[in-house]
């Protein structure tokens, strides 16, 4: 693969002799490469975790192997499709163990280690313990950690890939969670049309380029470039589901003023990732767009102050904004052999 | 077995160390705790047994007149179906100490630090994986006082952020005239007992028919934790 434009952030070589835990102990560290002009993240998720070959391709067999669910149906990749930029394509909620949904929509998985928190309300503050949750949830995997664990153990593949990437044969919960946050963490997508367009290797067309002088006009302070989110905590006027009674990022913090309140989601590959929103209510990018200018509930007393007075586009905006979205979808991202299931 | 050490820049020679035991028991009053079977009555006149009870001591600090020295990777979940856990050594340079510290619960940088292993592998079943952060403290059981399915109690204490923390570090002076030595040689001990009466009634009343099942961070985590953090006295420290 290749990439332009790369600054190299964080060298893992250095570690190398801390980590010869016993004479036949050689992992291949790796260079996680923070692309050239991006904002750096906020905390080094492999500080603790050195990035590893061993640990990336374990990581890997972990993220697409159904054992980590009760029944053996529900692998981390059944609901983080490779082919979605790893969400569930065209899917509001995804299936998992005894015919259940989930309660919120699968986000895609790339650019993790710019995040400070996970999951729609930020529940979760650090990606090693996120697999956590789908692992032990009865919507969705429905294991326990002690059982699965059990069903790696008695696995040589596995004995034998614990081993490379961690230097013995002890399989535990840390090492796995490690393993995938190796994988996870190295998922990223910055290889656009608009990444070519703003390294000078492609061009917009017309509508193209005028739908980004609308995205900057009316869209860049949420979803603010180049990770096409800043990552914060919004309401955006999503009226509440009088079922699913989902009150966002209170559940986490018990704050009335994060009342529907959910994390601003990527941009990026947003062709692939709909349905649209914590609840996958919205279908189409044009009634998303359509939505800002006339759904937004603008009595919600924790609405964004940024989008108290909706949005307002015109028609030929609409199509042309659209036109620029479709700019973010990142073909080396979906098409990355690296990232797929090893045959 | 984890170390103690005091800094000394100028010591050449290897200091000489003790050990220390540290021993919890958990009782309600006076009696004992029989996990599925004991029978309590609360302050309120309310009945329950206990099916679980677990909580995290971490960060355990010896004291003196000099200073304090604090076990290195200081973390144990005390399980009272767990006999084993209910007692730990490490060892600790010569000295003397007259009062012992504590936080019941996980500090909160390792709250956010990820994967951890040990006392603190998720596999204890005290992480919360929606809310990422650690239970301090569990209390599972049965009351007919309980309008839950099975007349289940079940309280998991946690949070560690701002208002919503329920960490409480606990300091225990020894009897007057009784120091603990960390002596070469000598396993010496400081014995702990924690009165389960108090996780019910101390500056708050909890009452299981008010509150059969708090089991998330806020108000009522807050004031269980409150009322646990005096739940714990020293019943004895022995030289041997």
């Amino acid at each position: 693969m290749i990439f332009g434009g790369i600054t190299i952030l964080f060298d893992a070589c250095k570690k190398s002799d801390e980590h010869a835990i016993s004479s036949g102990y050689h992992p291949t560290y790796l260079t996680f490469k923070i692309p050239a002009g991006w904002p750096t993240p906020p905390i080094d998720i492999f500080k603790n975790n050195p990035l590893t070959e061993e640990g990336f391709q374990l990581g890997k067999k972990l993220f697409y192997d159904g054992r980590l669910s009760k029944d053996g149906n529900f692998p981390c990749a059944s609901c983080h499709q490779q082919f979605a930029a790893f969400s569930t394509y065209d899917h509001q909620f995804s299936h998992g163990f005894n015919n259940s949904f989930t309660f919120r929509n699968a986000p895609p998985l790339f650019n993790l280690a710019w995040m400070k928190e996970m999951h729609w309300d930020g529940g979760i503050n650090h990606i090693e313990v996120q697999p956590l949750a789908p692992i032990t949830d009865i919507t969705e995997m429905a294991e326990n950690i002690e059982n699965l664990l059990k069903k790696l153990s008695i696995d040589t593949a596995y004995h034998r890939m614990f081993a490379a990437a961690f230097g013995d044969t002890t399989i535990n919960s840390q090492r796995m969670l490690k393993a995938l946050s190796q994988f996870m963490g190295s998922i990223q997508s910055f290889n656009s049309k608009y990444d070519q367009v703003k390294r000078g290797e492609a061009s917009f067309t017309v509508a193209e380029q005028n739908g980004y002088t609308t995205f900057k006009a009316k869209c860049n302070s949420c979803h603010t470039e180049p990770l096409f989110t800043d990552n914060s905590f919004r309401n955006n006027g999503l009226s509440i589901d009088p079922f699913l009674k989902d009150i966002g990022r209170m559940r986490i913090t018990g704050k009335s003023s994060d009342s529907l309140v959910f994390k601003v989601p990527s941009l990026r590959n947003i062709q692939y990732t709909g349905p649209y929103m914590h609840d996958g209510r919205i279908f189409s990018l044009l009634q998303v767009v359509s939505y800002y200018q006339t759904g937004i509930d603008i009595t919600q007393t924790t609405l964004d102050p940024l989008l108290k007075n909706r949005l307002s586009f015109t028609n030929q905006e609409k199509v042309d904004l659209i036109e620029f979205l479709l700019t973010l979808t990142d073909d080396v991202l979906l098409h990355d052999n690296r990232l797929s299931q090893s045959k | 077995m984890s170390g103690l050490f005091l800094s000394n820049c100028n010591k050449t020679t290897t200091p000489k160390t003790g050990t220390i035991k540290i021993s919890f028991r958990n009782l309600v009053g006076t009696q004992p705790i029989l996990l599925d079977s004991s029978i309590f009555s609360n302050k309120f006149g309310e009945k329950y047994s206990i099916t679980q009870l677990k909580y995290y001591i971490s960060n355990i600090c010896l004291i003196n007149d000099k200073g304090k020295v604090t076990e290195k990777e200081s973390y144990h979940l005390i399980n009272q179906s767990l006999p084993a856990s209910l007692s730990f050594t490490f060892t600790v340079e010569e000295n003397s100490f007259s009062s012992i510290q504590f936080l019941i619960g996980v500090d909160s940088l390792r709250n956010v630090s990820g994967a951890q292993s040990g006392a603190l592998d998720p596999l204890n079943d005290m992480f919360w994986t929606w809310n990422s952060g650690y239970v301090m403290a569990k209390m599972e059981g049965v009351s007919p006082q309980s309008n839950q399915v099975g007349r289940k109690i079940a309280y998991h204490i946690g949070g560690f952020t701002g208002v919503n923390s329920v960490l409480k570090t606990v300091q225990l002076d020894f009897p007057i005239g009784k120091k603990l030595l960390v002596e070469q040689g000598k396993i010496n001990e400081i014995n702990l007992e924690a009165d389960l009466n108090l996780w019910w009634q101390h500056t708050n009343n909890i009452k299981i028919t008010e509150l059969p099942v708090c089991t998330t961070p806020g108000e009522m985590a807050k004031k269980i934790a409150e009322n646990y953090s005096a739940m714990f006295s020293i019943k004895e420290i022995v030289n041997n």
